[in-house]
């Protein structure tokens, strides 16, 4: 039995109420980031809007990520890094990069050992569903983790019925084809063989219309049915409003898990879809990347940290050796920034640029607190040319560009409005206590 | 210090020159302008060369210029300085000329822009002007960091889309008589603010084309001047300067602070200031820019530009009129040769010979800025000596 202290879950904000499909700037990576972050500011570990305080990236107690898609942004070159950068998690804790669907998400959160963060994406570029989700797990007895939820295992398959499959190397999924073959020989007998003596009350990694088959009532509607299925599912039973077993299935396998409670602790970072933008992708020569700026602005970089003077405690973004206000060269050090902030000037590129999906806007950010730090950003979320000066938003990790096959993750404006305010979490979805 | 007087100019066409490469153009604007020193000029004569090249092309630019032109005997610096190149190029070389090292000098600006596919120029011209992790790979095209000046610019001061097209209108009028100009047609207000966006809120006509040419001026001590010319001009004051090179850390982006300090230092120099130029050549790689530099240079107060090009005080006839030329806009944007430029027209125009004539222009003054917008040079010419 593990204790699952947290939840989060991350959509894209384009697409449909059918489903999600990433912007041009998000990969499973940021995708998982997001989800990530939104579990840890559930448990309360982190302020979603702030900063988090050296004290509570510590506090987050997390020893573990087991980073589980089927759409590593790099098969060379480590995402583990970007991963922990990105949801604030110090560089000292072991990440797993894992491929995987829906049953290998529940064959993960049922052998964690507490600690571990699991973060499910999914960003297929084959028209399926994008989304991510994370699960914290915990000690039983953890403090702070009263609406932690005991999950056991119930049962697994492992078997193999490869009606969609994608060799190494090979550009696209091939689809064998054969829906009733993969319901009947696929599904159909992982179910049987997992011989449950309770019917599911979610069921993930399948269509809505299968899982309903299954199930003992109506069960509800999943937004992927990838990795993160497998998590949408156990978050879902707070609509269902009932514990159980919960199932994954992917093609011929399935794995199976129980929880005796209602998940309490959930954050939901779902904005509102928004029909996808018409992009037009010039091609051009491959971006170039220096790998030694790369190394150097790494860390303030993708954890939103600027250079504090060891002088006079002026920030400055990019870090700098000579301070902006005080001129000491003495050195400085990371500080983390505020979240949050107001368009000074924003501009939209509309020309096509090679290599970059056009129209974008950029702008120029006055961060919130009273730093008095500016950074200059691309805007995601919403429609290009909708931003202007005085608009407010948030800062959110994002793929600014894949420089010669290297992603270049970077932070950009999300402005706030109707998309976003969807995304704050309801009542509903918050657990008393939860730092907002 | 000695005084410093400009004795012959000249320059090649601004256009998209795929026919000539940058071999061509440098000894194309040496000959123009040597054939039209007054009095004749030995090549012997000259001593020492300042060329101003942004982007080296075909090789190392001062070797280049040196080969090209039958200067091999002589010391040859290249300087660059973004788009500010062209001024900078004149502000050494006059202060070789009045601290008695040299009594002869060339001058030389030219860029050959053209020369690599419209795709790549792009992330080319972008890895000269950003920080390499933190900008770059945001997709800061040229127009988009003029933009977020001037878009903050709209915001805050009474200047409207409106007044940036008229600024477009009059440099493409004022092209018209410019034989030297790459762009030599009217356009129309409605014209302007129907034009396809580039980055808002930069139309079409906004933006500057993308130019090939040179430019070149001798540069001599008071003393020898009457050996070329009994009109001499006059290089009453130059100017340099600078600000942070990252847009966020620059405080109020209303304004261009390079220039203000780079009008400052050639104003104090020549002992002169904004009431006392009859004519200017000023930065208007987008509309907007030139606005700003109005209130920059001291033409119009805070925020009160958009009434200079609203009563035509800077067309042609007008009291302050700017960019007879052109401008960037019109007559093209080569970076290298745009300063040199500028000083080419500014001589014409105080001798009285220009092909868009002020009447009566006694003192003239020429601005660039770039980096983009970290750096600004201003020189002030006069037919005055002072």
């Amino acid at each position: 039995m593990v204790t699952l202290a947290a939840l989060g879950t991350y959509l894209p904000p384009w697409g449909s109420a059918r489903g999600r499909v990433v912007g041009p700037d998000e990969d499973a990576l940021t995708l998982g980031v997001a989800a990530a972050r939104a579990a840890l500011s559930a448990a309360g570990r982190t302020s979603p809007a702030g900063p988090p305080a050296a004290e509570a990236a510590a506090a987050t107690g997390v020893r573990r990520v087991v980073f589980v898609t089927r759409e590593l942004p790099l098969l060379v070159g480590s995402n583990a890094a970007a991963l922990l950068a990105g949801i604030g998690l110090a560089a000292d804790i072991a990440v797993v990069e894992q491929v995987g669907g829906a049953p290998a998400v529940l064959d993960a959160l049922a052998d964690a050992s507490p600690g571990t963060l699991i973060v499910a994406a999914d960003a297929p570029d084959s028209g399926e569903p994008a989304g991510a989700a994370a699960a914290l797990v915990t000690a039983a007895d953890t403090a702070g983790t009263a609406g932690g939820v005991g999950v056991e295992l119930v049962g697994r398959v492992v078997r193999s019925l490869p009606v969609h499959s994608q060799a190494a190397g090979e550009a696209a999924v091939r689809d064998y084809s054969d829906t009733r073959l993969e319901r009947e020989r696929g599904l159909g007998v992982a179910v049987e063989r997992l011989s449950l003596t309770e019917k599911p009350v979610v069921v993930a990694g399948v269509a809505p219309k299968q899982a309903a088959t299954l199930c003992a009532g109506a069960p509800p509607a999943l937004p992927t049915l990838g990795a993160s299925s497998a998590l949408f599912a156990i978050a879902a039973l707070r609509d269902v409003g009932s514990s159980g077993v919960v199932l994954a299935a992917e093609q011929a396998s399935a794995t199976a898990v129980r929880l005796d409670g209602v998940p309490g602790a959930v954050r939901r970072d779902e904005p509102a879809p928004l029909a996808p933008e018409k992009a037009t992708r010039t091609a051009g020569p491959d971006i170039a990347v220096s790998l030694s700026a790369y190394e150097r602005a790494f860390d303030a970089k993708l954890r939103w940290e600027a250079g504090r003077c060891d002088a006079c405690g002026t920030l400055a973004l990019p870090p700098r050796r000579r301070c902006l206000s005080c001129g000491s060269e003495a050195g400085w050090t990371l500080a983390p920034l505020p979240r949050t902030g107001e368009v000074y000037s924003a501009v939209t590129v509309r020309v096509p640029v090679p290599g970059l999906p056009t129209p974008y806007s950029l702008a120029i950010v006055e961060l919130d607190g009273g730093v008095d730090v500016r950074a200059l950003v691309k805007v995601t979320g919403v429609k290009a040319g909708t931003t202007r000066i005085g608009d407010r938003g948030r800062m959110v990790l994002r793929r600014v560009a894949v420089r010669s096959g290297v992603p270049d993750y970077g932070y950009a404006l999300f402005p706030d409005g109707s998309a976003v305010a969807a995304a704050e979490p309801t009542t509903t979805d918050t657990l008393e206590g939860v730092a907002r | 210090m000695r005084r410093v007087a400009v004795v012959g100019a000249g320059m090649t066409a601004f256009g998209e020159h795929f026919g000539l490469g940058i071999k061509d153009l440098l000894p194309m604007a040496v000959s123009e302008m040597a054939a039209h020193v007054d009095k004749g000029l030995d090549r012997a004569d000259i001593q020492a060369a300042w060329f101003g090249e942004l982007t080296t092309t075909d090789g190392f630019p001062s070797g280049i210029l040196a080969d090209t032109c039958g200067l091999l005997d002589i010391p040859v610096t290249r300087v660059e300085n973004a788009c500010a190149t062209g001024n900078d190029a004149v502000r050494n070389a006059t202060f070789a000329v009045a601290s008695g090292a040299f009594d002869v000098v060339l001058v030389v600006g030219a860029d050959k822009v053209r020369e690599s596919s419209a795709r790549a120029t792009f992330w080319e011209w972008a890895g000269l002007t950003r920080d390499m992790a933190w900008d770059y790979p945001l997709g800061l095209v040229a127009p988009a960091n003029f933009a977020l000046h001037v878009a903050r610019y709209l915001h805050e001061s009474p200047a409207t889309r409106e007044h940036l097209a008229m600024v477009a209108v009059k440099n493409h009028r004022h092209a018209l008589p410019n034989p030297k100009a790459q762009l030599r047609y009217e356009i129309t207000v409605e014209q302007a603010l129907n034009a396809p966006v580039v980055v808002e809120p930069f139309g079409l006509y906004d933006c500057t084309p993308q130019s090939d040419g040179a430019a070149a001026l001798l540069l001599v001590a008071e003393d020898v001047a009457d050996r070329y010319t009994d009109r001499p001009v006059w290089v009453r004051g130059v100017g340099l300067g600078l600000d942070r090179v990252m847009h966020q850390h620059k405080r109020d982006m209303t304004t261009f602070p390079p220039t203000v300090k780079a009008a400052k230092a050639s104003y104090a120099m020549a002992g002169l200031g904004p009431a006392d130029i009859d004519v200017a050549e000023v930065h208007d790689c987008f509309t907007g820019v030139e606005l700003i530099s109005y209130e920059d240079l001291g033409f119009a107060e805070r925020f009160g530009a958009y009434k200079l090009i609203e009563d035509g005080t800077t067309a042609v006839g007008g009291s302050k009129p700017v960019n007879p030329s052109g401008g960037l806009k019109a007559k093209g944007h080569p970076p290298g040769a745009t300063g040199v430029a500028q000083c080419v027209e500014l001589f014409e125009q105080l001798r009285g010979e220009a092909a868009n004539q002020i009447d009566g222009a006694r003192t003239g003054l020429a601005h660039n800025i770039g980096g983009p917008t970290a750096v600004s040079a201003v020189t002030i010419l006069s037919a005055d000596r002072g």
